[in-house]
């Protein structure tokens, strides 16, 4: 099974159309990888259905790089008994 | 200059000063004095105490059907009961909205009379608008009006240039004929001192007017002649410190504690030439006129005059309550005057289609989180009108988000979060930076985009919409 991580970078590749053996841990969503504030409500939307989860809007708004987003996802995966 | 600097130093909290004794959300911003007014008079000091006006009888009075109606085509009979019973509603029992005047030529100005009348109304009261005829105080006898408007102008550009008066004596004495011509027909005359802002008035207005105060002592206080003062051209001035004949402070002293009007006596009537329309209004206030004449969406002849719903704002935020005003009224005349095809610019403030909608998306995420931030005061509770937002490319997810939220009319923890509106907003970016679109995008698009892309949510705030 694919790891938390793996899926992150999937979606984001998906939503902002960037190859994803371009896309690192460290790399910001909006200054590296070009998100656009519609986009970075999109990544949030499609992450909440790829793993089937439900997330605070500010506080998910608020995550800056992918590995951050793949930490918080877990999290909210462990708080909400969802298996990831 | 440096002897003037103070030090301000920061005083830190964590609680927020929302100013609320001035910016109380329930009622328009309060218009709050922490002194007396100065303006020079003659080189000496005087004191206005802008205090008294929370007990100062002040009031709107209304010449929609007569200037107003100079700036358009006539309105019929049904649309004038219609206004008037209107303004009847907004202006509220004590008289807030206290006079409005009529034509009285024709046949239909005087079934207009009759019919206003007849609805009851104790305010406005109905009051005449004749030409300076001695004759024309038999129309208003007839009519049985207890007051008219006459046109005394006062300037020598219409003195002598307009009405060919010989001199100014002579242009006095026909004046006072025609007052004198009201006192015997029982009819209170009320003198439209016409282009006052541009006459000589210590050599011809202040003469004329104390003939008329001495006039009035021979009839009682009821009759006695009431003084507009006609900004015909729009040259009045607001600040201190500006000389007569453009200063409206020294107009109004001067006419008020050197002249010998009382302030009850004494009208203000503005013109909008240089965008000074309302302020002159509320100057007039201020300084010691009680009367503010005005129109309905400022419509008057060229360029308007103060428009009634800004002073029914202003007259509440210098009262600081709403003195039995309906302020909702305003926006059902708005829809009524749009109806009948009078135009009103989208930006118009208080009634425009636009006055509340905000379309930048850092404006509509304030907006979303606390109305106050962007919204002028209770626009839903006090005009029927809640705060909006006009999406377009730079009204982002927080736009999206709010339009959806009134959309389904929901509030507090019932809201939709931007996340869950997100396709709805890929749509309205996609409409621009695809599809090459110019112009904003319409209730009624967003509506069906909403229906097909958040069908879950339209199912359960909207029904299944069968029923239209």
């Amino acid at each position: 099974m694919p790891s938390v991580m793996d899926r992150v970078v999937a979606v984001t590749s998906r939503v902002l159309q960037v190859d994803p053996g371009e896309i690192k841990p460290q790399h910001a969503f909006a200054t590296d990888l070009g998100a656009e504030s519609v986009q970075s409500v999109e990544l949030v939307a499609m992450f909440e259905e790829e793993f089937g989860i439900e997330m605070d809007e500010d506080e998910a708004l608020s995550v800056e790089t992918v590995g951050d987003a793949a930490e918080y996802i877990a999290k909210v995966c462990r708080q909400q008994g969802v298996a990831c | 200059m440096s002897n003037t600097l103070k030090c301000y130093p920061l005083v830190d909290t964590t609680e927020p000063n929302l100013l609320e004794e001035t910016f109380d959300y329930s009622m328009p911003p309060l218009i709050r004095f922490d002194g007396p007014v100065v303006e020079y008079v003659d080189g000496r000091p005087v004191e206005f105490d802008p205090q008294t006006l929370k007990t100062r009888d002040i009031f709107i009075t209304d010449t929609t059907f007569r200037d107003g109606q100079q700036a358009r085509p006539p309105y019929t009979v049904d649309q004038m009961v219609r206004i008037y019973d209107l303004l009847g509603q907004l202006g509220g029992p004590n008289g807030v909205i206290r006079q409005t005047e009529f034509f009285l030529y024709t046949h239909n100005d005087r079934e207009t009379l009759d019919r206003c009348r007849e609805l009851g109304h104790r305010y406005p009261e109905c009051t005449g608008w004749i030409r300076a005829v001695p004759g024309d105080f038999r129309l208003v006898k007839e009519a049985g009006l207890a007051e008219s408007g006459m046109l005394t102008s006062c300037s020598d550009y219409h003195i002598f240039e307009k009405l060919k008066f010989k001199s100014r004596k002579q242009c006095m004495d026909s004046y006072c004929e025609v007052v004198d011509a009201a006192f015997e027909a029982g009819v209170r005359p009320r003198c439209h001192l016409e282009d006052i802002t541009r006459a000589d008035l210590p050599g011809f207005v202040f003469p004329f007017v104390e003939r008329l105060m001495r006039m009035s002592e021979q009839v009682p206080e009821e009759k006695s002649v009431k003084v507009r003062m006609c900004d015909t051209m729009g040259f009045g001035l607001s600040f201190p410190g500006v000389e007569l004949p453009r200063s409206i402070p020294k107009l109004i002293y001067s006419l008020n504690k050197e002249v010998g009007v009382p302030s009850s006596r004494l009208e203000w009537h503005g013109h909008n030439d240089f965008h000074k329309v309302h302020i002159n209004g509320a100057t007039a206030w201020l300084y010691g006129c009680d009367a503010l004449n005005s129109t309905l969406f400022g419509y008057g002849e060229r360029t308007g005059n103060p428009p009634l719903e800004g002073a029914v704002f202003e007259y509440i935020a210098l009262k600081g309550d709403l003195c039995g005003i309906r302020t909702e009224v305003i926006s059902e005349l708005a829809d009524y005057m749009r109806s009948i095809g009078l135009p009103i610019p989208d930006n118009y403030p208080f009634v425009g289609r636009a006055f509340n909608v905000t379309r930048a998306g850092i404006h509509a995420g304030g907006l979303r989180q606390d109305e106050r931030i962007y919204n002028i005061f209770d626009t839903t509770t006090l005009l029927n009108r809640p705060p909006r937002v006009m999406l377009t490319d730079k009204t982002g997810s927080d736009g999206v988000a709010l339009w959806v939220n009134e959309f389904f009319g929901l509030k507090g923890d019932e809201r939709i979060s931007k996340i869950k509106c997100h396709k709805v907003a890929r749509w309205v970016m996609d409409q621009y930076e695809k599809e090459g679109r110019m112009t904003a995008i319409s209730d009624e698009e967003l509506e069906v985009k909403v229906r097909e892309l958040m069908p879950e949510y339209y199912l359960k705030y909207k029904g299944n919409g069968d029923a239209g």
